[in-house]
């Protein structure tokens, strides 16, 4: 125990001593432990601790422009917003209070330490000092108090307001201290402070940031053009370590990523945002790049609302579910570049991912349930779906088509742009939504399946999953909360909320001379760290 | 009939016709003022948000007062927001616009001089192993769609020889580099089509008694074309050109896209996309505009090709 120190120099939770313990007699694996550790509030280091294949040995350079090809996005209030893509444009210049690294390790980041309570309901926060506004202004516990107020208010429409619907109370507890108070233990809060949609906001913010851009970061916005252009540029009076490039512009290539690796192909960008399985051939024959990939919990969940008809009977669920073939969605929809989902999206890459056992294909029973359901002449369903993150999307669905006819379950594809989908993605009966990659299967479930949860898009609603969830969440120790998790995936694996074929392997690719882009399994893409060789 | 006169009975043809237009747009558009409110301020809005905007921006008159008031706005220049770009329309549309005509100029450049030149070259000897390797050309390029020959070119000049930059955004700047793919697409798809329109009306015009004529009086093939069969045998063509300006002007949406163009096509993509809904009104409008106003132009080349067209004469 003597190697290892909080953050604030606070004694070490009781968890933290149980944790030790269990690692040393091989009952956890080093990587959980460093996560869970790090929760706690205990200055776990960097990657290399884990390990970690280290940098290539070059003195990093300074100076440069960076030029990124991705969608540029609306941007008005950074908690309201649905894209990652557009939070990857304010991350240069919004800070979040913890950092979650590429291995999922929360680090400090304005925040310098945080102590759990010992029934991690009672979060002390310690800001550091140093941290400073662009706008001269010194960063103060009243930023953050507006922050989290903010989030969690009435008549907050944001994400935050489910994910942190724990928070009973947020308060000042000294020049640099915050303290949160849960109504219900949450073990994994520091990790969940570092969402896409928690960027901290200066305390006089109005609504819209690209109007004001004020920030804490090491870059700042120096214009926004929708669809077309976002330019940020390096801050020399930033508080912390200084970016290495002078310049990074983003660039809106439209909607088609062969544009997109045509034009890194031909240097006109540094950096593609996303590539999809259709181009890696593409991207295997082109010379002078680096293919990116990164395997986490990226995902599409085909997902029925059960409260709607023909959904609301849970026959017909089961039905589409003992009729979906997964493997062949995997096989043929993404070329087998992933891994085999099984209906209740939690992944293997999660820390706390329990592995049930998939549910084996049956059309006879599909066919037996429908006929019981009152549907022997088989049944007519629409799915809607928008190719959100490319064709594979569609690819997937005509599979599942052919699935589903050998059971006699008639679907009909509605396919619209992408941007038509997202508006109508939580209210279609039926629907194909893409889920990006969270560290912990409990922050996508409790964003996603809890009752009344406002990114809840298949309205299934269980006191008992809710219950099962919350101890999930309480749990520090990695594999009692792998147990604990097993009853919250029962529960939505039983209730054939989904088919959740697979697990997406995330591609992209960046220009040879690029160094330090790191592709998040989360797609959160700091920037600082970046140079050019 | 009076030039002026001429121009004043186009012009007012043309008012007429943007004036249904426009009603048929409004109507399309604005006839639901719900979906006009979820469109404007988002799915997310509550009942009393829409409402209360609905209220304020006088969404509860009548239809055809709303109508009117709108079209007003119109014409002084008052387009509204684009709810998807948060940008005013009007400062949107006419810089985009301006890069469509860039690249329609360009274009336009490669389909006459080639699409005339061949076919000239084709048409003035009718049958011979030039004017076959011409037709030969002319069916490939007619009959590869844009969008394919947008592939191909760009594998082979990007991907593979790597000699021109794959996207067209233009971002610093005008880029002729920039503008060589999307132009030879646009170029290659059109020409072909208008070397054979060139080449059947040339060899009309090259089998009259006129050209015979002069051939008997001794004339040169070069002038026998440039001063009595050229100037004939390019009405057809002028019709075909005139019927490309529009499309290159506003409908270039393919080529538009697939390169990052930031031109008028694009834009209506992304406001089409988007449901932007003052964004489509105005790219409508100009698209309607920009081709009653090539209808116009074309009429008066016809005039000035063939002075035996009068200008303003039922058709």
């Amino acid at each position: 125990m003597k190697d290892y120190k909080t953050l604030s120099g606070a004694p070490l939770h009781p968890e933290a001593k149980a944790l030790t313990k269990r690692l040393a007699e091989g009952q956890i694996d080093r990587r959980g432990f460093l996560r869970a550790m790090a929760w706690l509030g205990v200055a776990v280091g960097g990657a290399s601790m884990l390990g970690g294949k280290a940098l290539a040995e070059e003195a990093p350079k300074d100076g440069g422009t960076l030029r990124f090809a991705c969608q540029i996005q609306e941007i008005t209030d950074p908690m309201m917003t649905n894209w990652i893509e557009a939070s990857n444009l304010f991350r240069n210049s919004l800070e979040f209070l913890t950092y979650v690294d590429e291995n999922n390790i929360t680090h400090p980041y304005l925040a310098k330490s945080w102590t759990p309570s010992a029934d991690l309901t009672v979060w002390d926060f310690e800001l550091d000092e140093r941290a400073k506004w662009s706008n001269g202004d010194a960063f103060q516990p009243e930023d953050v108090i507006f922050n989290i107020e903010r989030w969690i208010a009435p008549d907050s429409q944001s994400s935050n307001k489910t994910a942190f619907g724990a928070i009973s109370r947020v308060e000042k507890t000294g020049d640099h201290g915050v303290r949160i108070t849960l109504s219900r233990p949450m073990a994994s809060l520091p990790e969940q402070l570092y969402s896409y949609t928690c960027p901290i906001v200066h305390r006089g913010f109005k609504g819209n940031w690209p109007a004001d851009p004020v920030g804490t970061g090491p870059f700042a916005l120096v214009s926004h053009e929708v669809g077309r252009q976002s330019v940020f540029r390096k801050r020399p009076d930033y508080w912390g370590t200084p970016a290495r490039l002078d310049e990074i512009q983003y660039i809106d290539l439209g909607p088609d990523v062969t544009t997109h690796l045509a034009a890194l192909s031909s240097g006109q960008v540094d950096v593609i945002y996303r590539a999809t399985i259709a181009e890696y051939d593409l991207m295997k024959s082109l010379p002078n790049l680096q293919i990116l990939s990164v395997k986490g919990a990226n995902t599409i969940v085909l997902r029925m609302q059960v409260d709607q008809k023909p959904f609301d009977d849970i026959r017909v669920r089961q039905a589409v579910v003992l009729a979906a073939n997964n493997q062949q969605m995997l096989d043929i929809a993404y070329r087998g570049q992933g891994d085999l989902g099984a209906n209740y999206h939690v992944s293997p890459t999660q820390a706390d991912y329990f592995s049930l056992p998939p549910i084996a294909r049956d059309v006879e029973k599909a066919k037996a349930l429908l006929a019981e359901a009152g549907h022997a002449d088989g049944i007519d369903i629409e799915l809607t779906l928008g190719n959100t993150q490319g064709k594979w999307e569609q690819d997937t669905a005509q599979v599942l088509q052919q699935n589903l006819a050998e059971a006699g379950i008639r679907l009909k594809l509605n396919v619209l742009p992408a941007s038509q989908y997202w508006p109508i993605w939580n209210k279609v009966p039926f629907g194909l939504t893409f889920w990006a990659h969270r560290p912990l299967g409990t922050m996508t479930l409790d964003l996603a399946y809890r009752s009344g949860g406002s990114w809840n898009e298949s309205r299934f609603a269980s006191p008992e999953f809710d219950a099962a969830l919350d101890k999930a969440m309480a749990v520090v120790d990695p594999e009692a909360r792998k147990v604990a998790m097993q009853e919250v995936e029962r529960i939505l694996q039983d209730n054939a909320v989904m088919v959740q074929p697979f697990w997406a392997e995330r591609l992209s690719a960046a220009a040879e001379k690029v160094r330090g882009f790191v592709l998040h399994p989360s797609d959160y893409f700091r920037m600082d760290g970046v140079w050019i060789a | 009939m009076f030039l002026g006169m001429f121009l004043l009975r186009k012009v007012a043809i043309a008012l007429a016709t943007m004036l249904a237009v426009s009603f048929l747009i409004f109507l399309a558009l604005e006839v639901n003022v719900e979906d006009v409110a979820v469109k404007v301020l988002g799915q997310y809005s509550t009942v009393e948000q829409r409402a209360a905007w609905l209220a304020q921006n006088g969404y509860n008159d009548p239809f055809l007062l709303r109508y009117v008031r709108w079209l007003g706005q119109f014409v002084a220049g008052d387009w509204g927001m684009s709810t998807f770009f948060r940008a005013p329309v009007v400062d949107m549309v006419l810089p985009r616009l301006a890069a469509s005509a860039i690249l329609a100029g360009g274009a336009l450049l490669v389909i006459v001089i080639f699409g005339l030149g061949l076919g000239v070259l084709a048409g003035m000897r009718p049958g011979s192993l030039l004017d076959r390797m011409i037709s030969v050309f002319s069916v490939v390029t007619t009959s590869i769609p844009d969008f394919a020959s947008a592939v191909f070119l760009s594998g082979i000049f990007v991907f593979w020889l790597g000699l021109l930059p794959g996207a067209s955004t233009m971002i610093s700047g005008l880029s002729l580099a920039e503008l060589v793919l999307p132009v030879s697409v646009l170029g290659l798809y059109s020409m072909g089509y208008l070397a054979r329109v060139t080449r059947a009306s040339m060899v009309d015009v090259m089998g009259t008694h006129y050209i015979r004529t002069a051939r008997l009086k001794g004339a040169s093939m070069g002038r026998i074309v440039l001063r009595h069969a050229l100037r004939n045998a390019l009405i057809t063509p002028v019709t075909v050109i005139m019927l490309q300006l529009p499309w290159l002007l506003s409908g270039v949406i393919v080529i538009e896209v697939f390169y990052a163009y930031k031109g008028f096509g694009t834009l209506l993509y992304d406001a089409a996309l988007n449901q932007d809904i003052y964004l489509i009104e105005a790219c409508a409008m100009i698209s309607v505009l920009v081709v009653v106003l090539s209808q116009i132009l074309s009429d008066l080349l016809y005039g000035w090709l063939n002075p035996r067209i009068t200008l303003g004469a039922r058709a």
